[in-house]
């Protein structure tokens, strides 16, 4: 080497880039705009095992130049981003959380727990701290964009959708402040930006917050027919947009609104629940099967899967209980009746009217109510299982004695919903211990 | 969390230096006479003090236009070493900053708090990194390539080269950090939406001490908040619905016909209650000796957020026992007479309605605010806490490059900035015992046998000989801590992110104070150690 010229050892150089560059070339060259096969080897084996960046959701630039900048250090980063989001929620430093969370999430664009984890901890953590609704109701609307966000980022991920539609769902719907999230939805409390209306971000097209969850299950469904989840059993998973259809109802119930609307709802859920979850093929260990089958259909299953009618019995059996498949095909199936809307109707009218202390008019109403929900118990027996059909049954019968008491009459022998009221007395301390607590 | 603040007493402040540095004056002159004895016989220790002599004299008279031709000299060939390069890095950064930072649909204190912490981990992380190696590189290069023999060899002093170098150095860093700070608050001014205000509060906490904030029990008797079982216990809660209250004594400096109150208590719930409306509280102005007792309006905690209350000097208000209306002056009547303040000091009851309920407080939470000031003071007197880091860090750079080759001089100032800065906290509590888990040699036992840090050691000959061992490590760091500066409240950067003035007494008098503190330590161990410095080694 010694023995070459300046201009020798150069040409050299120059030489060897260009033969280095050759390999570097055939391994590296990027694909091109059309074929999956175009491009070099990498790109080819990217393309093919779907690990290109664009095949797992929405490019984010930002994220590739930090991880591209950390080099090698990516993991000590999110660590140390880790331990500060900790530090931060300890002493309730939210600005700085909610910007750590950006952070940690910039350099795991693509680690699906991270996202989950962090979407939950902002909807469910987080706005648990906060004392006022409408502080809590942001921090729900953080974790619920949070995790919109990581849909669009990993496209193919059904957790995430599912994530997503939880938050919409059960966070917004069942938490203990579901009466002003729900409300909040439609009508966001932030009224200097939104004007009253929907944060758009959340909910475009002013939907109810179960009918938003629904969608988003739906959305898992689809990306779960390409991808396996890991959250649960698959029955379970697919059951979602159809208990979203059947929450929307019952909370419409809850609401006491009894009108055309709410039996609407519970028709569309039966038929959901009954035609489209009921009639989906889930993969048991021992045979396929669908939930709503008769006989016929067990029978037909049986010789599908050339196995013997007790096993497709024992299967069904099985996944039907998982799933509390036969509840709510008899609730959705019962509360569609319009008697059943009526028998609600009654109790809550009665509560209301005893709440104001009209118990003369409260009286017979809550008899009728009783009257009507014994007897669709005896169309459906199977409901009277069920802790929730139990519940208001029981609290019906609360209130009926609660009124007898005050206005100084026996209680019957024989009333609507005996049966009801003695098989579930274990149920009985708890709905006392609430009836005081609201002070009735 | 509110910012807390904190006390600091100067003169106790410099009576620690004085024996500190006094000590190591004192240690140093020892050491030296005593390894003079060996080399020079009893003309030894005389040498040591005709040393020092000299040196304190060359120290008496220096030629500020000899220090000022070596800084200038320093200032221009950290240039020629491209130390503006860094200006690059900031450029790129503030381009795309916008892409890392939080969606403008934040919450207006969010968007500030993000923006200025933005710009001040930007400045830091250029800074001083730059400052940093150009003041452990400086002489240690100029002993390499023996540029300091021409230096030395013309009638400047070593004290001088130390001084113009630290000079020149710290003119680097000021300019950079100048011309970034401009950048940073133009940008700020620039991100943050029109319907933000940018301010600066002005709060007078409670008296330091024990006076300053004091609790009463559920009974009404003297007592202590209680733990609701936070992990962070700075706050203590007030239970709500029965006597127990916090008590805060603020000095009344000025006099005003209006007294802001402004507080950021935190509500703790044992049962979800009325969610449409928070936690109820009111304030009490109270002067026992008068026997008066001054409820203000409740209202509802706006928590993690701001509650303010204007109250007239003029208060009227109706005598819970008697029911008669009386008027009273909050300077006239209620102000108890003390030494905190010019015009006494005002003491606030803060007691929680709500029954089963707590209030969470501490002493930062609840304070009078004066008149606000602009977030322009408020932004500078943040920058010249970095800038005083800044210093610091040319100080201790220079210093040690007068007795260590470059690598170690530069290892050794960032142990410095890593200890004043970021290990204080966890320094402090191992020195305290706070630490679970014992100290360095308990910890690897802990870890080795998998015990829980609660879990008491067990006795036998091995744990005794651990833990003397770490009681001697304790030692060492109990002088570390007395050697290395505490760097923690030149980040003063959080305040004005959360709507706060710079505090002078807490924040900026101490940064100040020791900046100074180790301008001397600093220069005379350079001048010393550069003397003794063979400069033909390289």
């Amino acid at each position: 080497m010694n023995n070459l010229t300046s201009r020798q050892r150069k040409t050299a150089c120059v030489v060897g880039i260009l033969v280095l560059l050759v390999p570097i070339v055939i391994l590296g060259m990027p694909a091109g705009d059309q074929a999956e096969a175009s491009g070099g080897v990498l790109a080819r084996l990217r393309a093919e095992h779907d690990l290109g960046e664009n095949d797992l959701g929405q490019i984010d630039p930002t994220s590739a130049t930090m991880n591209l900048v950390l080099l090698g250090l990516r993991g000590v980063a999110v660590n140390m981003l880790r331990m500060d989001l900790d530090y931060y929620k300890d002493t309730k430093n939210w600005a700085e959380l909610r910007a750590t969370t950006d952070a940690v999430i910039t350099l795991q664009p693509h680690y699906i727990e991270v996202w989950r984890f962090l979407s939950w901890n902002m909807a469910y953590n987080v706005s648990a701290e906060w004392d006022a609704v409408p502080d809590r109701y942001y921090w729900v609307k953080e974790g619920g964009k949070f995790s919109q966000e990581g849909t669009r980022r990993n496209a193919d991920i059904p957790e995430l959708y599912w994530e997503t539609g939880r938050i919409w769902g059960q966070k917004v719907g069942r938490s203990d402040e579901w009466k002003y999230f729900r409300k909040y939805f439609l009508s966001d409390p932030n009224s200097e930006e939104f004007g009253g209306g929907v944060d758009v971000a959340v909910n475009p097209e002013q939907k109810d917050n179960y009918l938003v969850a629904k969608d988003w299950f739906t959305k898992a469904n689809v990306a779960e027919d390409a991808k396996i989840q890991h959250i649960m059993m698959r029955a379970l998973f697919r059951s979602y947009p159809s208990r979203s259809q059947l929450d929307y109802a019952d909370a419409l119930q809850r609401e006491g609104k009894f009108d055309g609307v709410t039996v609407a709802a519970w028709q569309q859920s039966f038929n959901e629940w009954t035609q489209e979850y009921g009639k989906m093929t889930f993969k048991a260990p021992e045979c396929v099967l669908y939930m709503e089958a008769n006989e016929d259909d067990v029978r037909q299953m049986a010789d599908d899967n050339k196995v013997d009618e007790q096993i497709v019995q024992r299967w069904l059996k099985h996944y039907q209980h998982t799933t509390n498949y036969r509840y709510w095909r008899s609730r959705s199936h019962s509360e569609s009746q319009p008697e059943t809307g009526e028998a609600h109707k009654l109790i809550y009218e009665g509560e209301r009217l005893y709440k104001q202390g009209e118990l003369a008019d409260a009286l017979p109403k809550l008899t009728r109510g009783m009257g009507l929900y014994a007897s669709i118990i005896d169309d459906h027996p199977e409901l009277a299982d069920e802790d929730l059909t139990a519940e208001e049954g029981m609290w019906a019968v609360l209130l009926w004695q609660k009124i007898l008491e005050l206005q100084q009459k026996p209680i019957p022998d024989s009333f609507a919903l005996k049966a009801l009221w003695e098989r579930h007395q274990g149920l009985l301390p708890e709905l006392e211990e609430r009836f005081n607590r609201l002070g009735l | 969390m509110s910012l807390q603040p904190v006390d600091f007493e100067l003169l106790f402040g410099i009576a620690q230096w004085a024996i500190v540095f006094g000590s190591f004056v004192l240690l140093f002159l020892i050491v030296a006479m005593a390894t003079s004895l060996p080399l020079y016989g009893a003309a030894g220790p005389g040498r040591v003090l005709a040393g020092m002599l000299r040196g304190f004299k060359e120290f008496a008279s220096p030629s500020p236009r000899r220090v000022y031709a070596i800084a200038s000299l320093t200032f221009k060939e950290s240039i020629r070493k491209k130390a503006l390069l860094v200006f690059v890095v900031f450029a790129v950064l503030f381009m795309f900053a916008s892409w890392f930072m939080a969606s403008p649909s934040d919450r207006p204190d969010m968007q500030v708090r993000n923006y200025v912490a933005f710009v001040f981990i930007a400045i830091n992380m250029l800074v001083l990194p730059v400052v940093l190696l150009l003041s452990c590189w400086g002489l240690p290069e100029d002993i390499r390539i023996r540029s300091l023999h021409t230096v030395v060899t013309k009638p400047v002093r070593r004290n001088e080269v130390v001084l113009g170098r630290m000079l020149g150095f710290a003119s680097v860093g000021t300019m950079i950090l100048l011309i970034m700070s401009t950048v940073g608050f133009i940008w700020i001014q620039r991100q943050v939406s029109d319907n933000v205000e940018l301010f600066c509060r002005v709060p007078v906490y409670a008296v330091a001490g024990p006076e300053g904030v004091k609790f009463l029990d559920r009974s009404g008797n003297p007592g202590t908040g209680v733990n609701v079982g936070d992990v962070i216990e700075t706050r203590s809660f007030i239970e709500g619905g029965t006597r127990a209250a916090g008590i805060w004594t603020f000095p009344l400096d000025e006099q005003a016909d209006t007294l802001k109150l402004e507080s950021r208590f935190e509500a703790f719930r044992t049962f979800k209650g009325d969610m449409n409306r928070s936690i109820r509280v009111r304030y009490v102005l109270v002067n026992e000796e008068k026997s008066l007792k001054v409820p203000l309006p409740t209202f509802e905690v706006d928590e993690f957020g701001t509650n303010e209350m204007d109250v007239a000097r003029k208060q009227t208000w109706t005598d819970e026992q008697t029911l008669e209306k009386k008027e009273v002056d909050i300077y006239d009547d209620l102000a108890v007479p003390s030494e905190d303040g010019r015009f006494g000091s005002l003491i606030v009851q803060v007691q929680c309605l709500d029954r089963a309920q707590y209030l969470g407080v501490s002493r930062g939470d609840f304070f009078i605010r004066l008149p606000d000031r602009s977030f322009t003071i408020g932004y500078i007197k943040a920058v010249i806490g970095v800038w005083l880091k800044v210093l610091i860090i040319v100080m201790s750079g220079v210093t040690a490059s007068c007795f260590v080759k470059w690598p170690v001089a530069t290892f050794l100032s960032f142990i410095v900035i890593i200890i004043g800065q970021v290990a204080r906290g966890f320094l402090d509590k191992v020195l305290s015992g706070k630490q679970a888990g014992g100290g360095a040699a308990e910890s690897v036992y802990r870890l080795l046998t998998h015990m829980n840090d609660t879990t008491a050691l067990p006795a036998n000959p091995l744990t005794t000989s651990i833990q003397l061992f770490d009681h001697a490590l304790q030692h060492l760091l109990w002088m570390v801590k007395f050697i290395i500066p505490d760097l923690r409240s030149f980040g003063m950067s959080d305040w004005i992110a959360r709507g706060f003035d710079v505090p002078w007494g807490g924040v900026m008098l101490p940064s100040i104070a020791i900046t100074v503190g180790y301008f001397l330590p600093c220069v005379l161990l350079g001048y010393f150690s550069l003397s003794m410095r063979e400069l033909e080694a390289k």
